[in-house]
């Protein structure tokens, strides 16, 4: 077996992308997971633990991690930092009353070291609604132009009609994948 | 990509799932062996050659509250749900339960028996969720084992790590993978011989065995 063959199997079996989602509670990280996945979304209650699919998409081996976002919650988030190859930001963007405290806590998470090599994208949810804020307004509130540290997009998006959701997911893959595994 | 990067990637902990067939197991280990051993590792485990006789840990093991409550099958092909089993929250009328299944019988709930029709041997794609609850402290390093065999043949082998898990927690995991891929002389045994594929989950708290649970399996339902 040439080094070549060996170096191309390495990669067949490391193609494995973490995805951490967090966000505050009600932002509708594990409808995303849900309709992402072509689960029925209709009976989702408040996730008290964390969610995690493994599934295949596009060759790649994805496990995606959704950790409840109530309080007493995210101080438990830290647990699962580890190996974390994208953090997806989930936003209400109909809540407007609480982009403050979405804000605070995601700044937070971007100094931590161990998210320090995570690509970064942020689902502007609930776009369906009549009260959401575009994506542009979200990416002021948040202060994402000031991040420097992190690969990171924005995109507006529906949990509830799957609206831009493979467009996000695609894009944090293709980021991911350009820096952690040599493109064929 | 780059050895260094390869490097990082196998320093991974937690969300592997390994769907890889292992034909051959190196440096093999018995039950009997297992049985000695104080501590049971997940090593341990994977170095087993087929399913066990006995348990290889008491449900005492099990000091973490650590329960499933709820199993889901789904075809992702068709987009439907094949069967849900959930466990009934505890005391909803206030009623005493007629008796106490794990005084009469110390393995129940630790083996379940699966009726399927030959029409199951031809999925796809499936996805697994299992849903379970930890009880009043933090668990580190919850990592996951199970293996399927068809009499001697290892049909599958899930390999998962969890981590940690929030005290008080419910938390879900669904795997979608790829069916193994069977044969027509292999699926046709397998219809014949119900209940001659079985599995074993090894669950470990920081790599030590705390539960084992056995299925078994018959795939002539509705013949």
């Amino acid at each position: 077996m040439g080094l070549l063959t060996i170096l191309k199997k390495m990669k067949q079996k490391e193609k494995e992308v973490r995805l951490l989602m967090l966000g505050l509670d009600n932002a509708g990280k594990t409808t995303i997971l849900k309709k992402f996945n072509g689960e029925d979304i209709d009976k989702i209650s408040p996730t008290l633990g964390f969610n995690i699919k493994t599934l295949e998409h596009r060759g790649f081996k994805l496990n995606v991690w959704d950790v409840g976002g109530q309080k007493s919650l995210r101080s438990y988030w830290r647990n699962y930092f580890e190996s974390t190859d994208g953090l997806i930001w989930v936003v209400d963007s109909a809540d407007r009353m609480r982009l403050q405290d979405c804000k605070r806590e995601l700044h937070a998470l971007l100094v931590e070291e161990r998210l320090a090599g995570a690509t970064l994208l942020v689902f502007a949810n609930k776009q369906d609604l009549p009260g959401a804020l575009p994506a542009a307004d979200i990416k002021k509130g948040l202060d994402l132009d000031e991040i420097t540290t992190h690969h990171w997009l924005i995109q507006g998006c529906s949990a509830v009609t799957g609206e831009n959701l493979l467009q996000g997911i695609d894009w944090i893959i293709d980021d991911i994948a350009s820096r952690v595994f040599t493109m064929d | 990509m780059s050895v260094a990067s390869a490097e990082r990637k196998t320093k991974k902990k937690g969300g592997g799932l390994s769907g890889v067939l292992r034909r051959e197991q190196k440096d093999p280990i018995t039950e009997e062996e297992l049985m000695k051993k104080d501590v049971i590792t997940p090593e341990d485990c994977l170095r087993l050659n087929g399913v066990t006789d006995n348990y290889l840990c008491p449900p005492e093991a099990n000091v973490y509250g650590i329960d499933f409550t709820r199993f889901k099958l789904r075809d992702m092909d068709s987009q439907t749900v094949l069967f849900e089993v959930a466990k009934p929250p505890p005391a909803d009328n206030g009623g005493e339960p007629e008796f106490d299944q794990e005084e009469m019988d110390p393995n129940a709930g630790r083996f379940v028996r699966y009726q399927f029709t030959p029409q199951f041997l031809k999925l796809k794609t499936v996805g697994a969720t299992v849903e379970f609850v930890v009880g009043d402290q933090p668990v580190n390093k919850f990592r996951m084992i199970e293996k399927h065999y068809f009499k001697d043949k290892m049909l599958k082998c899930f390999d998962f790590e969890f981590g940690f898990c929030i005290p008080h927690s419910r938390n879900t995991v669904e795997h979608i993978y790829e069916f193994p891929q069977l044969d027509q002389d292999e699926i046709r045994e397998m219809i014949d011989s119900p209940y001659e594929t079985r599995s074993d989950s090894y669950y470990f708290v920081e790599d030590r065995l705390i539960m084992h649970n056995k299925a078994d399996y018959a795939y002539n339902g509705g013949t």
